[in-house]
């Protein structure tokens, strides 16, 4: 099953989704190079968040594939996807809101502990221990450990949302408009944090801040109404005169 | 759990210990059966409302058919003591296993679906096999099985007469506490974490990496389990069953039983077993409605301290301790 350290670890091929006469997204095909960061960018309602169902595997495609890491993964359930190492984050903060902040994150690292000891006192599960431990360290989040995740600020919530996401350490981290509702602080603060964390795994955005987007990515896919626009480097789009006129709104 | 929630659970254990060891030895001064045996019964439908409480406090599942189990647990009690044999180990055990399989396989259709819809369900199940029993001849139909025989619990120091009512009150509270206990054990551990996780926010899941129906299945079968072996010592206490055991109004007092002693706390649910059946004796006595007043006392709870009584006692020590509630 080993490929070349060269190939795609996501590889989408003709993906589409079709609600009733509304093709959400149509025909969409792109790679994701391992390392780095891949952005989508695209105008509301383009399909974006769609697209991500679609490969975390909330949706089922119509038609098309995923291959993930070399194996096909257009059928497998979202919880088998995270297991390979594929792990997103929600654009609408998703967290369990009524548990403390240090329980959602345990919860998120329990994956690291084999399936006997779900049944052993939570003690017994040190490495899931150390793992919650380290991530409230680096999220800043050791003070609000016994908070539960409801009461805590937005952007404290964007983060733990991140913190939850990365608890698993996947191959590939999906994450949705990370910045969404963020001050200008801490979108800067987010921007420094999205870029420690591609030094260590392959990062897959989508952003509504195109400075952000443009600063930041290796490669960026652009779409409209469902459909892939073009991709290219971040220098490439910008040049892209559909891009112009389909995104940044400007007549060509 | 937060730590305050913690503290208030483990006080409310103390107290609900130190009036039991005080209430049994005044019953014993008194020489009074009657008194034993209703202890006996509220500890009895104590350990239905843990079942109840573990499914909706812990998981959010509100089932409102859990006397199903507990019917079952009853009459498969009730045949193996008078027709088998009488002995406490063959119908406890017997029930124990069967409850895990019937739990197990009803869970594939209760757990279909969601919210109201499992609510519903649940109802159905539970009116389907009431309705059963009760047009079942072998069964006894409305007239349940009676005749049941004193049991003698065989152990290591000697024989355990369950016609002595003190006696079959500590074996019952013993049986009850086992099955507190264990519940208590399993929401200590990560299992217990997902079972929390998936009231919190079932949908989150799957996206750390844990399937959210092989839990609920677990937690749906040790519920069942735990209001068979209740069930199963229902005809030990009252030497018949009947299938009223299995009718709505058992499934929904028990509901009621966990509302009003705290929902999600495991240990309100029996505070609030004692207290209904202390309740329901004492009114009993004034008027044959007694339905009437504690459906008013079910309204005024939920109306002014919808989180019980344990629950209000948890909400206080948290304000107290500066914890965000």
């Amino acid at each position: 099953m080993n490929e070349p350290a060269a190939s795609p670890i996501l590889r989408a091929s003709g993906l589409s989704i079709h609600f009733g006469a509304l093709r959400a997204v149509d025909d969409v095909s792109f790679d994701v190079p391992r390392g780095g960061i891949t952005s989508i960018i695209g105008p509301n309602g383009a399909g974006k968040s769609t697209l991500f169902n679609l490969l975390s595997g909330s949706l089922k495609p119509s038609a098309g594939a995923v291959r993930f890491d070399g194996t096909d993964i257009t059928a497998l359930p979202p919880a088998r996807r995270l297991r390979r190492g594929l792990a997103r984050s929600f654009q609408i903060t998703n967290l369990f809101f009524e548990l403390p902040v240090r329980e959602n994150l345990r919860l998120a690292c329990q994956y690291y502990e084999p399936r006997v000891k779900l049944w052993l006192p939570v003690a017994r599960n040190t490495r899931a221990a150390d793992r919650t431990e380290q991530l409230l360290e680096s999220f800043g989040l050791g003070k609000r450990a016994a908070t539960p995740a409801g009461a805590l600020s937005h952007g404290e919530q964007r983060r733990l949302e991140i913190a939850v996401t990365l608890a698993s350490q996947p191959k590939l981290l999906l994450l949705d408009e990370p910045t969404q509702g963020m001050s200008h602080g801490d979108t800067a603060d987010t921007e420094k944090l999205i870029a420690a964390l591609a030094r260590d795994t392959t990062v897959l955005l989508i952003e509504h801040d195109v400075d952000l987007v443009m600063g930041l990515s290796n490669r960026v896919i652009v779409m409209a109404q469902g459909r892939k626009l073009t991709e290219g480097t971040p220098a490439q789009v910008r040049g892209n005169a559909e891009v112009q006129a389909a995104y940044f709104g400007d007549k060509p | 759990m937060a730590d305050a929630a913690g503290r208030v659970i483990r006080r409310t254990e103390y107290i609900l210990l130190a009036a039991t060891a005080i209430l049994f030895v005044v019953g014993l001064m008194a020489g009074d059966t009657f008194f034993f045996r209703l202890a006996t019964e509220s500890l009895i439908f104590g350990g239905l409302a843990l079942a109840v409480d573990l499914l909706l406090g812990i998981v959010g599942l509100l089932s409102l058919g859990q006397a199903l189990y507990f019917g079952f647990g009853a009459y498969v009690s009730a045949l193996l003591l008078k027709e088998v044999a009488p002995s406490f180990w063959l119908a406890t055990g017997a029930v124990l296993a069967a409850s895990a399989v019937v739990g197990y396989l009803s869970s594939f259709i209760a757990l279909r679906s969601k919210g109201v819809y499992f609510a519903l369900i649940t109802f159905g199940l539970a009116q389907v096999a009431a309705k059963t029993v009760y047009n079942t001849r072998e069964l006894g139909a409305s007239d349940g099985i009676i005749g049941i025989p004193i049991v003698v619990i065989g152990t290591p120091f000697g024989g355990l007469d369950t016609a002595n009512a003190p006696v079959f009150f500590l074996v019952t509270l013993g049986v009850i506490a086992l099955l507190y206990g264990l519940t208590k054990y399993l929401l200590a551990t990560p299992m217990g974490g997902i079972w929390h996780a998936v009231r919190a926010n079932e949908a989150r899941l799957p996206f750390i990496g844990f399937d959210t129906l092989g839990p609920k299945r677990a937690a749906f079968t040790l519920a069942a389990m735990i209001a068979a072996v209740s069930g199963a010592l229902y005809p030990m206490l009252r030497g018949f069953v009947s299938p009223e055991l299995l009718y709505f109004s058992t499934s929904g007092n028990a509901v009621v039983t966990v509302v009003l002693g705290g929902v999600g706390t495991l240990i309100g649910p029996l505070f609030g077993s004692a207290l209904l059946t202390g309740l329901r004796s004492v009114i009993g006595t004034w008027t044959e409605h007694h339905q009437i007043l504690i459906g008013l006392i079910f309204v005024a709870v939920v109306v002014l301290a919808p989180r019980g009584i344990v629950g209000i006692a948890i909400e206080r020590a948290k304000r107290r301790a500066g914890e965000q509630i």
